[in-house]
């Protein structure tokens, strides 16, 4: 789906619930309900009742579901860069500890 | 089963075990020591320490459960042994009005979608080490064990001793601070160019 098309299905859905739609954000209470969600969300810490409300709501929002995608990068941003390799010998060294221990 | 006592292990079985199940964390335990101390010397130090101790006190690692977690526990506590105790300055926290930073936000404002992927690009593992290593330590760790390793709240309790709330407060904060700092890089390098992205004071 084209993002125009999910940010109508969007718009849609949020006219029927009654929230108010601000060109660009889409900032209804849909969407601040969800945002206040979404770090627990992404950290998979929601109750199971309330993933499924902000699944339901990230599916028709696209602004939302854009937000959790960039949130959803820096998390992957901060995990690549913390990769790292033990210095050579450490290995070594630690067995050693293991022996005198 | 995991209420069982554990069982008592010759000093053979429990090295052949130790070498088996913990040695394999290493590189990512010395990943998680640079995080704490900040220089690599110390970091080594502490892996060591670390693995000496978790050795010494294997017998009461329950076999069955999470290994891993009992091992970064056995890091922190270390880490707080040997190091906090020598930090004289007090505890500091970012400060408060950054809850309501939202680095999505600059973004939009800056042009949105064609904006994001040169802002991401832009953002180097050097430049990330540097924003974690800038902040608090109780916030640094929560960060890192919960982005990083993937731990669930109730592990970095664990880990780290403090009740769950205040887990998810120092996540919540330390990772506003965090993206406030990648957006002030990616201001300074002219990739915010709209976008008035404040310095913390």
């Amino acid at each position: 789906m084209s993002a125009e098309i999910r940010q109508d299905v969007a718009d849609l859905i949020a006219r029927a619930r009654g929230d108010a739609i601000l060109p660009g954000a889409a900032c209804g209470p849909a969407c601040e309900e969800a945002l206040l969600r979404l770090e627990a969300y992404l950290d998979g810490e929601l109750p199971d009742v309330e993933v499924t409300a902000v699944a339901d709501h990230l599916t028709a929002c696209f602004p939302c579901t854009d937000r959790a995608s960039f949130e959803q990068a820096l998390r992957t941003i901060i995990r690549r860069s913390c990769a790292e390799q033990a210095p050579p010998g450490l290995l070594e060294r630690v067995r050693l500890r293991l022996e005198q221990a | 089963m995991s209420d069982s006592p554990p069982p008592t292990l010759t000093d053979d079985q429990r090295r052949t075990r130790f070498e088996a199940e913990a040695l394999p964390h290493l590189d990512r335990l010395y990943a998680a020591a640079m995080r704490y101390t900040r220089n690599p010397a110390d970091a080594e130090d502490l892996v060591q320490e670390t693995m000496a101790k978790a050795y010494r006190s294997f017998h009461q690692y329950r076999p069955g459960t999470n290994l891993r977690a009992w091992l970064y526990r056995v890091l922190h506590t270390t880490y707080v042994s040997m190091y906090r105790k020598a930090q004289r300055r007090p505890q500091e926290s970012p400060q408060e009005e950054i809850d309501d930073f939202s680095f999505y936000d600059q973004l939009t404002q800056a042009g949105g979608g064609s904006a994001e992927r040169a802002v991401l690009d832009a953002i180097t593992d050097d430049v990330v080490k540097q924003a974690l290593a800038d902040l608090p330590e109780p916030f640094r760790v929560a960060v890192y064990l919960a982005d990083v390793e993937g731990f669930a709240y109730k592990e970095i309790a664990e880990i780290m001793d403090t009740p769950i709330g205040t887990v998810m407060s120092r996540l919540h904060r330390g990772r506003k601070a965090l993206h406030r700092a990648l957006a002030s890089y990616a201001s300074a390098h002219g990739l915010l160019a709209d976008a008035e992205v404040e310095e913390p004071s």
